[in-house]
């Protein structure tokens, strides 16, 4: 009986589930991306036959209908510029941090560390009335215009800085010290031996960190709901999150599901290519 | 990304005499940090205790006038009922949640290690922590429509509709959506950890007669302990975060407002901001620092519960 359950009903029944649970996830990619295709009527009376027909005009009314063109250029421009800040900030940070031997080292890692257990919840308020006075400072005193999607991305940077620096110092501290001794004796100021030898060694490291903020800001959707919300100023989340709540007076539905795939598959292809990496980098120095 | 949240920081490494002064990185170390450290401290660690100071009073925004009102923000959240539901709300979708994800997560850490396929697995369990909640939302929001697949499916068993995304149901398909998307990491972190036992434990419990169950209940778990407070409290932090799997599940059928059944404190919190009705800054900013309280607190609370002696592997 013991044998019966242990060893055999409950792996069973489990590996089943898992199979179950792994197709439901591929099923579910595929037939949004079939879904995509359709028009209107065959998405609602067909729902799981291949299209008959594909509707590529679904990506040019979604791409028209929730001013989808700008979200995207919006996502991509905020996305790409966002991570290459937040490496820029965290790794020169985080290798200092992780290799000096100032005894301040330990406690500023330790400050850096304590944004990650702060909710944004907790910085909401402040950050809405910052984007405000911002926008009016700027308009009034500095520059005579200011855009909200600069506040958004100065947000999206500051709030990824504290798991960047904490897995880049990690990272960092796993560096082999011969590599940049080599590139003093050289002659090589600490500027030209960080660019030239750290970066290039801890390549892996911080490539991974790029990619886990580029999926993190291109699905961030409460900070654009918060500080951009203007239809030419919000990002791919947010257009889609539009696109939805229209569905009853548009019923464009081939429409909402080119929209999905707007938004998901090129993560999908970042993680076909690079899937192991992520897996690693979010869950690194937290397992073993 | 929450990942990483709460763990303490990592180690420094012990000052080593022979080494001290090396010039070069030494010279380096304000130069390299303080832009980080500016940027950090300007807008991340002072905007949080100007929160604080904000939910201290009544405000409706800048070019308005502040009066300070104490704590009588925080006892006014007290008597609000919808923040109180959405605190429960919350509460419930934290504990059942996390009960869900960590039971599947406990059986899959039983099968994983030697099951065909185990990476694939892995990784396709993986692949919604990468997907816009929004966009999942979106998908499984046509499929729960009242004359969606599922109730058409219903239907063909002879059985009745549901109001899935009604205001009654909404709430435990958030709990399923958000099970869901998170198990897989969850597995991803705990098999991670389940990866270096060494395979000789396994093999000397095999020949003891222990079953998979038995593995798992006197090998693995105790093994890999560590890890799952480490998750535990990550789960918790995520879990008060929660904002767009609920926004995604209830637009579809009344756009604007999530239903107060299922509204979470995030959704409530956005709600009074971006509402039309003047903007109570106080207030929002008070349930901020609730989130924040009631995150230390359930550390503090989960690092208790999962304490244990550490097993060491001799």
């Amino acid at each position: 009986m013991r044998r019966l359950i242990g060893d055999v009903l409950l792996p069973r029944a489990t590996a089943i589930a898992l199979w179950a649970w792994v197709a439901f996830n591929l099923a579910l990619v595929l037939w949004v991306g079939m879904q995509s295709l359709k028009d209107s009527g065959e998405v609602w009376l067909n729902p799981f036959s291949l299209p008959t027909d594909p509707h590529w005009d679904n990506y040019a009314s979604a791409w028209r209908a929730a001013e989808f063109s700008a979200a995207a250029l919006n996502s991509t421009v905020l996305t790409l510029l966002g991570s290459l800040l937040i490496v820029a900030l965290s790794a020169p940070a985080a290798y200092v941090l992780a290799r000096s031997n100032r005894r301040v080292a330990g406690p500023l890692t330790g400050y850096f560390a304590m944004g990650l257990s702060i909710p944004l919840q907790t910085l909401v308020i402040p950050i809405v009335v910052i984007k405000l006075s911002l926008y009016t400072f700027m308009e009034d005193w500095v520059t005579g215009w200011w855009d909200n999607r600069i506040t958004l991305l100065v947000f999206q940077v500051i709030l990824s800085l504290p798991f960047a620096v904490f897995v880049l110092t990690g990272y960092m501290r796993s560096l082999p010290h011969e590599i940049e001794e080599a590139a003093e004796i050289d002659g090589a100021g600490p500027l030209r031996a960080f660019v030239r030898i750290v970066l290039p060694v801890a390549r892996p490291g911080v490539m991974t960190v790029l990619v886990l903020n580029i999926i993190g800001l291109w699905n961030e959707t409460l900070l654009v709901l918060l500080i951009s919300p203007l239809p030419e100023e919000r990002t791919l989340p947010a257009a889609l999150l539009n696109l939805y709540s229209s569905m009853q007076y548009s019923s464009d539905w081939g429409g909402l599901f080119a929209g999905i795939v707007i938004l998901i598959y090129p993560m999908i292809v970042l993680y076909l290519w690079l899937g192991r990496r992520i897996v690693e980098g979010m869950t690194a120095g937290i397992g073993k | 990304m929450g990942a990483g949240t709460l763990i303490q920081a990592p180690p420094v490494a012990p000052p080593v005499k022979a080494r001290a002064l090396r010039p070069g990185r030494e010279r380096a170390f304000w130069p390299f940090l303080l832009p980080a450290l500016v940027a950090y401290t300007a807008l991340f660690v002072a905007p949080s205790l100007f929160g604080f100071w904000v939910s201290l009073n009544a405000w409706a925004g800048p070019g308005s006038e502040m009066t300070w009102r104490g704590l009588d923000n925080y006892l006014a959240l007290l008597s609000d009922d919808a923040f109180r539901t959405s605190f429960v709300n919350t509460f419930v979708l934290a504990l059942a949640g996390g009960g869900l994800v960590f039971g599947f997560t406990f059986l899959s850490m039983m099968v994983l290690r030697h099951i065909k396929g185990r990476a694939f697995i892995r990784s396709v369990m993986f692949l919604p922590m990468i997907i816009s909640m929004i966009a999942v939302g979106a998908a499984i929001g046509f499929l729960l429509n009242p004359e969606g697949v599922v109730n058409t499916a219903l239907g063909w068993l002879g059985l009745d509709p549901q109001p899935w995304l009604g205001p009654d149901l909404v709430f435990r398909c958030i709990v399923g959506g958000l099970v869901w998307s998170s198990t897989g990491f969850y597995v991803a972190l705990m098999m991670s950890a389940v990866d270096s036992i060494p395979a000789h434990i396994y093999e000397d419990a095999q020949i003891v007669g222990a079953t998979r169950w038995e593995q798992f209940r006197h090998i693995t778990l105790p093994l890999t302990w560590d890890v799952f407070a480490v998750s535990a409290v990550l789960w918790v932090v995520n879990s008060l975060k929660i904002f767009e799997i609920v926004l995604a599940f209830t637009t579809g059928g009344t756009p604007g407002s999530p239903p107060l059944q299922a509204r979470t404190v995030a959704v409530q919190q956005y709600s009074l901001v971006a509402g039309n009705a003047i903007p109570q800054l106080g207030n929002a900013a008070a349930m901020g620092v609730v989130v924040l309280l009631v995150t230390a607190v359930l550390i503090a609370l989960t690092r208790r519960i999962t304490r244990r002696e550490r097993v060491e592997l001799s």
